[in-house]
Formats: structure tokens, sequence, C-alpha cells
């Protein structure tokens, strides 16, 4: 009796403690603004290193014309804002906007839009040119739909950063904002521009879900102002802390998926199997920048037979290994290394930090913390410097630094 | 108004979000201890408790622990709910959890090897997969690549006599080679399009007939055709019109480690397409003048 009694009372309590987190916790906010940092910064960072080449590759002057775009895009629906006009000033504005987006996201600016539109950036110019893409694009596109479902900006975000030193304060940057992106959206669902149906409304469709995210960070922002302290507002927040909470787990779930798949796929290949896969790539012309370096990676069997069965023992281990605290972060150590490597070695740069960032999710918080200590004692009197200089340069009166920051 | 007693000496003390430890945490949202009716409390967004699949090594302070048992025990919630709202988050936590496992589920059996379970809802698979949530990581797998292929192109020009001309092969895969050698990030110009567009022509045409395999037959055909003459440049060749394109690869086979016993000797082996009409439309927008 007492210890079914016991059992009852550990089981409705545990129930409970996972409620409450689950409903009243934002989990892992840390992880989620390391994952928000790593792909605004993979992304952003990308488009300017195609600065040179974005009208051949997404813009007027691609082989993938619009005309053959719109032809594979009325088949498989994919989301893009760039069938919309082939005009180049629209190319260039949508693409420059990816830009300002990827660095704002990445500072954490009005997190909630900014993570809207960075989905909104990458489907559009990826979808736009989906054969100009790799397995780092394909990781990028899965994660921008997932952070914008996440509240990744409540930690190492300028919005952090406002929230604590004016916590009063109306957020009439955002308000404008929120309201410009709502007009916008009304004109574009109305207008069908390019006439693709891209926001034609339906119930699962990137329009209800688009409006969704309105509505509610609207409705969450009135709640805010009049009653902070009733209960809607609570039951908001709630709300949108499970969302965070499930998207997250969607995040570390994909990471499991992507290693178990390239680690069980592999195990079937006799290559594999015979410890020698790894020559193979480093001697494909296109991912081979620096052949010397591939030639003498690949040169010994011992070396070339440890890091091919490394890699298949890892990315099978991974996904089950991740519930052990510290064989996961031995494994994240291993797999941000040899992403690292696979950088430099086959030239892909972007799809290794895409990667990286991917893992990140997995980090420890304690080291993401110590990380965010140790950059901001390194950062803040550098910001310091660089304020100080800006205000003098400028002459502006000092009064009015000290009163918008005390 | 500060929504921690501590936050205005904090902030004061710290003004970088990434200063505080975790030892700064606020005691854990939703845990305050049970009252006559706890008003929800306003959530420090910026502050809230890090948890994930880590904790940190530091004790939880005792004021954040040591009510969950006590509370849980004597039966009372941790925040106390109306019963519309009870209603409300159950409800919105139920379509979560159930739409969470849906998309886990549908994109699992979408990168699984085909199996009872996605040939039998394959319709509902791809409806929620694709396009958006399309993935694909057999990254060298089951075995990496063993053949680097060349894609290589010439023209047929018109002359006002009516003779016509052959240029030689252009190595358009060597271009983008040259490109990402000593390249400490390659475009995806070089590394991507030319190989994909080459790998989409393929996987929609059987050679060496040339067949269309459906809708991305005759894409693939005129994307790959534009690239070739996006890259030659220029609508004449020796100063004459082209008005024909003709493709072919050169595959030729990575020589396995000198330690096992793959043959050593390289042998280019190439499949040559037919002529393909050019016009002027093949042109638009490729930016080159006639």
């Amino acid at each position: 009796m007492n210890a079914s009694t016991g059992v009852l009372a550990t089981v409705r309590s545990s129930s409970l403690t996972g409620w409450t987190a689950f409903t009243g916790r934002v989990l892992a906010p840390y992880q989620a603004a390391v994952v928000r940092i790593g792909f605004a910064l993979c992304f952003g960072g990308f488009l300017l290193r195609e600065w040179p080449h974005r009208r051949v590759l997404y813009g007027d002057r691609s082989a993938w014309s619009l005309d053959l775009a719109r032809q594979m895009l009325a088949g498989n629906h994919a989301f893009t804002v760039l069938a919309w006009s082939g005009g180049r000033w629209w190319f260039e504005t949508v693409y420059a906007a990816a830009i300002v987006v990827s660095l704002l996201l990445m500072l954490g600016w009005r997190t909630r839009a900014m993570s809207v539109l960075f989905l909104v950036c990458v489907l559009s110019i990826q979808n736009r040119s989906v054969l100009i893409g790799d397995g780092g694009d394909n990781v990028i596109h899965l994660m921008a739909i997932y952070l914008a479902f996440t509240r990744c900006g409540t930690v190492w975000s300028l919005d952090a950063r406002r929230r604590r030193l004016h916590p009063d304060r109306v957020d009439r940057t955002g308000v404008a904002l929120w309201s410009v992106l709502g007009l916008a959206l009304l004109f574009t669902q109305l207008t069908d521009p390019g006439g693709m149906g891209t926001l034609s409304p339906g119930l699962y469709t990137w329009s209800t879900v688009l409006w969704a995210f309105w509505l509610l960070s609207g409705a969450w922002w009135l709640l805010d102002r009049r009653a902070p302290d009733g209960e809607p507002r609570a039951v908001l927040d709630a709300m949108a802390t499970m969302l965070h909470n499930c998207a997250m787990l969607v995040v570390m779930v994909e990471v499991c998926f992507i290693y178990a798949t390239a680690g069980w796929y592999k195990i079937q290949g006799s290559l594999w199997q015979g410890g020698t896969a790894l020559y193979f790539p480093l001697h494909l012309d296109y991912f081979n920048p620096w052949p010397g370096l591939s030639q003498q990676l690949s040169a010994h069997p011992i070396p070339v037979f440890l890091i091919s069965y490394g890699t298949v023992i890892v990315q099978v281990a991974f996904p089950f290994l991740v519930f052990n605290r510290r064989i996961k972060n031995v494994l994240l150590v291993l797999m941000m290394t040899e992403h690292a490597a696979i950088a430099v070695t086959l030239g892909l740069p972007f799809f290794s930090l895409a990667m990286i960032s991917a893992d990140a999710v997995f980090l420890p918080t304690w080291f993401l913390v110590r990380t965010g200590n140790r950059i901001s004692r390194f950062a803040t009197p550098l910001a310091t410097l660089v304020k100080h200089a800006f205000t003098r340069g400028t002459e502006r009166p000092h009064s009015a630094e000290g009163v918008t920051t005390v | 108004m500060p929504d921690h007693p501590n936050q205005a000496a904090r902030d004061g003390a710290a003004p970088d979000e990434a200063a505080a430890t975790p030892q700064d945490r606020d005691p854990i949202p939703g845990l305050a201890p049970p009252g006559p009716r706890v008003p929800p409390q306003r959530p420090a967004p910026d502050r809230t408790p890090e948890q994930a699949a880590d904790r940190t090594p530091e004790p939880v302070p005792a004021t954040a622990s040591t009510p969950v048992p006590a509370l849980a025990a004597d039966g009372s919630t941790p925040r106390l709910w109306s019963l519309p709202a009870l209603i409300t988050l159950a409800l919105t936590a139920t379509a979560l959890i159930v739409a969470t496992a849906w998309h886990l589920g549908t994109v699992f059996l979408s990168i699984a090897p085909s199996n009872p379970a996605s040939q039998r809802y394959q319709s509902a698979i791809n409806s929620h997969v694709l396009p958006e949530f399309e993935q694909n990581w057999q990254l060298f797998a089951p075995n990496p690549l063993q053949n680097n292929i060349a894609v290589e192109a010439r023209v047929q020009t018109l002359a006002p006599d009516g003779s016509r001309a052959e240029s030689g092969w252009y190595d358009l895969t060597a271009q983008d080679i040259s490109a990402v050698r000593g390249n400490p990030a390659p475009s995806h110009l070089n590394q991507n399009q030319l190989r994909r567009a080459w790998d989409y022509y393929t996987s929609w045409h059987n050679l060496p007939g040339e067949t269309s395999l459906g809708t991305g037959g005759p894409l693939s055909k005129e994307y790959l055709k534009r690239i070739a003459l996006q890259r030659i440049g220029s609508r004449d060749w020796q100063g004459n019109q082209i008005i024909q394109i003709e493709f072919r690869s050169a595959t030729t086979p990575v020589t396995g480690p000198s330690w096992t016993a793959a043959a050593q000797k390289k042998q280019t082996s190439y499949v040559t397409l037919q002529w393909w009409a050019v016009s002027d439309d093949d042109y638009t927008g490729l930016g080159i003048h006639g």
C-alpha cells in the first residue's frame, strides 16, 4: 500500500516537474542562442562570399532562369519571394536584405521578427536556385525554419540587453517593425505578385504560419503592456515556451538524424568496411583545393583506416551516446574537429560551419556560459574604448549618453 | 520596475548579459512557493535559467530546488492556472506534441531506407516533408564517389556562306577546378553549379539515347545548355554565329590507394551527347549580347 502510494507520488511529482519545465521554462536558452548566432553567421558570411557571383547564382543572370525556376516551383510549391519578379532591383533588394537580416539575427536585434525574416530570406534565396546548393545549404534551410519557432534571443542578444537596461521602455521600433511587416504580408497576400500563389491562404501553408507569428507576437506585446501580470499574458508566454521547447527538441533530433543516416548508410559501403573510404573524397577534383595536403593525408594506410572507421563509429554512436553527458562532450569535440578539417581539406567552409553550428546545440551550458563570459571580459573594454572614441569624435554631449544608459 | 530583487544591483555590476554567471540565475519561474494566488511571474527571458541536456555543475540554489518535492507531494500546482487557462495550455501542449511527433516521424521515414511504413504512408510523408524539409544525408555513403567527371562542350558555327565549323572541346569542369585550387572558400559557382547540373541532367535522362524521364528532362537540358553558353561567353566563335552545341562527359576513376589491389592506371571514358540547337532564347538573361 505504502510503497504504491510512494510510487504514485513520485510519478505524479515527476510528471508535474516535467509539465512545469515544459510550460514554464525556456529550455536550453544558451544553446538556442549559439545555434542562432552560428547559422546567421554562416548564411550571412556565405552571402557576402558569393556577393561577386550573386546574380549568376540566384539573380537575373542565372543560367537557372526565372522561367526554369518557375516551372520547377509550379511542381514542388517551394517558397521563394524571388519568383515574384524577374527585375534586377527586386533580386538585389532581397539579397541585400538577407545580409542585413542575417547580421541583425546574429546580434539578436528584434529577434522574433528577424528569425522569421531569416526563414523567409533563406528559403527565398535557396529555393530560387535549388540546384546550386549542397549539404551545407540543406542544413541551413532546415535550421532556419526550426529557429523561427524558438525563443533564440533570450540570452546573448541586443534584445536581452535592452530588456535588462530599459525594462519599462515602450519598444516603438518593435511596434513599427511589426506594423510594417503586417502591412507587407497583407499587401503581398492581396496582390499575389508573380501569380505564384506563394502566400495563398490555407490551413497548412506559409501564409498561416506567418500570420500566426504576427498575431501572436502582437497579442503578446499588447498583453505585456496592458496586463503584464494577468493570466492571458502568462498563458501566451507558456505557449511560446512550449513551442520553443518542442522546436529545440526537433533541432536536436534533426542533428541525430543527420549523423544516424550518414553513419548507417556508410556501414553498408564496401569502401568504409575496407577502411579506405577517406582516400576517395580526398582525390575528387571538385573537393581538392590543396592537392599536396590531400596527398599527405591519404598517403598512409593506417591513418586513412583510423579516420574512416572513426568517422563511422562516431556518426553511428552519436544518437545513442548523446544521453551520456561525458561521452557526448568527447564526441562533440571529435565531430567539430572533423568538420573543421573538412572545411580546409575539402574546401567546404560553409558546410562545416553549418554542421558545427548544428552540433553546438549539444554543447554543455557551463561551457557556453564560461565562453560567453570570457568573450565579454575581452570585448567589453574594447567596446567601451570604441564607444568613447566615437562619442569624442562626434562631440556628442556626455550627459545624453549617461541618461540613456544608466 | 526591476522584475527581480537583485536586478538593480546586478545590472550595475555587470552591464553585459554575457557576464551573468549561472549562480545568478533566477529561481525557476513557475516554481514559486505556493500561496493563496500566485500571480504569474513576469518572465525575465534574458535570464531564464538555462537547462539543456546538461545542467551546470554548480548546485542549483536551494530556494529554487527545495519547493519542488514539497509542491508535488502536497498536490498543489506550481502555478495556479484558472480552468480555461489550463484547458488552453493542455490543448496547446497536446497539439504541439502531436505535431512534433508527426514532423520527426515523417522526416525519419523520408530519410530511412524504403520500408513497409514509408511505402504505405508515402503520400502523407511526402505532403509534409516536401519541398521544405527534403533532405539527404548519405554523405559519401554507402560509398564515396570514385570518379572524377568532367563536362566538356564544343560549338558549331554557321558562316554567311553557309559553311559550318566546329570548335574544339571546352573543358568546363577544368575551369571550375582551377578556381577551386588554392581557394579556402570555393564559390558554389565553381563547386556546385556544373557538377550538380550534370547530375540533374543524367538523373532525368537515359544515356546515351537522351530519352527524357519526365518533367525534369527539358528543364535539365536547358539548364545545362545555358551554363555552357554563359561560360563560353560569346554568341560567336571565330566571327561566326554559334548555332549548335554538343556535350560530352569524361569520366576518370580515382585510382585506389596504392596499398590495395586497385588498378593504378587512369583510364578516361567518354559519353558524347547529340548536337543541340542553340537559339536566341537560350541566351535570355545570360548577359551575353550578340
